[in-house]
């Protein structure tokens, strides 16, 4: 054999082994649906584009007491409360004085009869009594400890201790319930890809065992850490670095994060149109897929009932839909 | 009667009251910028220009990727100033015009 079909053969050896180690790692990377999944139908909506009762201009957050329905009304600065069957039953967050007053709505939690809301705007988690009362607020403008640059996502401890997602100062914050602090994960200001460093995160969830999960936005993950604060895992793309995409398991810019009563967790996978459910370990359970609008992405938020049924946030569509299996 | 010099004089006064409502008037920029789909940035945007003295109001055209600012009465801003107001959210501002109000 002469030497340039020697050459010839050896680089066709080289391109045909990476292409399939290649293809190897991104069909380990996606999760396939297990089987018997059942899918997810959307059994009714409320909403449409506009700034009177029942209606919203880019609605970004939701949270769920026993039978009430609170969401981020964004661009409206309030808070628009329903019964589940999407009966509006009153709005709160767009009067008083401005340390009542809300400025950007995102990501919500409730926890012992209050709202607590992440305000973009004003640096701040505001806190309300599920009735509308405003209760108090934590936080303001700046880098340092306990203050915030953007802050999206929030959700509380079983002790009360707040976890906030800093989106601009790129770390996840925990203080005490009345805002002082007592540590953070990931370095202010900067991002990162690396286990424990964030790219913009957008919501948190924390559940009975002080298990952390966040919404690594532009990192297109989920980062798990554990009751100690530890970091222990990460899920979506290539492992888990940064790695966007619409296959299943992937993300493209996590929107907000929630644990359900099954203990699961249900993510807002916002550039993909989608919801995606996982078990605790980051194994893909169920996908829902919601039709965008024509200008904007879908589901930016959701909230799972105790009947497992759940309620996306809609962002282009201006609306709540109620998915149940 | 001479009738030049009256006519000269309105004439200079209605040039006057123009000069001054243009330059009174605000301006608008129009700044086209890629990633405005994601709300979690528009709003970064948005918030960057709202903490700006001198800006009247922002809004993100989602459908042409624009940001549009309209400034207050006597108050621009150069390219420079603008770049940079937009690179501190975390974007690049791709193009830009600018028109009076």
């Amino acid at each position: 054999m002469s030497k340039n079909k020697t050459n010839h053969s050896f680089f066709k050896i080289i391109f045909i082994s990476t292409t399939i180690l290649f293809t190897s790692l991104l069909s380990a990377c996606a999760s396939p649906l297990p089987d018997g999944a059942k899918s997810y139908q959307m059994i009714n909506s409320w909403g449409g584009n506009g700034d009177a009762s029942g209606e919203f201009d880019e609605p970004t957050g939701i949270a769920l007491s026993k039978d009430e329905i609170f969401v981020s009304d964004a661009r409206n600065a309030r808070i628009q409360v329903f019964d589940y069957n999407g009966n509006f039953k009153r709005e709160f967050g767009n009067k008083g004085t401005k340390s009542e007053k809300l400025g950007r709505p995102m990501n919500l939690a409730i926890h012992k009869q209050a709202l607590y809301v992440a305000d973009y705007f004003n640096d701040q988690i505001k806190i309300y009594s599920l009735a509308g009362k405003h209760l108090r607020n934590i936080g303001s403008s700046g880098d340092k400890e306990g203050e915030f640059n953007a802050p999206a996502g929030v959700d509380v401890a079983t002790n009360g201790d707040l976890i906030v997602a800093d989106f601009y100062n790129q770390r996840i914050q925990q203080l005490k319930a009345e805002g002082n602090f007592i540590r953070q994960w990931g370095t202010t200001g900067k991002t990162g890809i690396w286990s424990g460093r964030f790219n913009y995160p957008t919501d948190v969830a924390i559940d009975d065992n002080n298990r952390l999960f966040v919404a690594d936005g532009f990192n297109d993950r989920i980062q798990a850490f554990d009751s100690q604060g530890e970091y222990s895992d990460k899920w979506g793309g290539l492992f888990g670095l940064n790695t966007s995409g619409s296959k299943p398991g992937w993300f493209t810019t996590v929107s907000a994060i929630k644990i359900g009563p099954d203990s699961n967790i249900y993510v807002a996978d916002f550039y993909n149109d989608r919801v995606q459910i996982f078990d605790r370990e980051g194994n893909l359970l169920n996908i829902i897929n919601v039709a965008p609008s024509e200008l904007q992405h879908s589901a930016i938020a959701m909230a799972v009932a105790n009947d497992g049924s759940l309620f996306i946030v809609n962002h282009g569509k201006h609306e709540i839909q109620h998915w149940r299996k | 009667m001479k009738k030049t010099p009256v006519i000269s004089l309105l004439g200079f006064s209605l040039l006057g009251l123009w000069a001054n409502l243009a330059l009174a008037a605000g301006t608008q920029y129009n700044m086209r910028v890629d990633g405005l789909a994601c709300p979690f940035c528009a709003y970064g945007i948005e918030k960057g220009f709202v903490k700006t003295e001198g800006v009247k109001s922002v809004d993100i055209d989602l459908k042409n990727g624009l940001v549009i600012v309209k400034t207050e009465d006597g108050i621009t801003f150069t390219e420079k100033q603008l770049k940079r107001i937009i690179n501190d959210t975390g974007f690049t501002m791709k193009s830009m015009t600018e028109s009076p109000l």
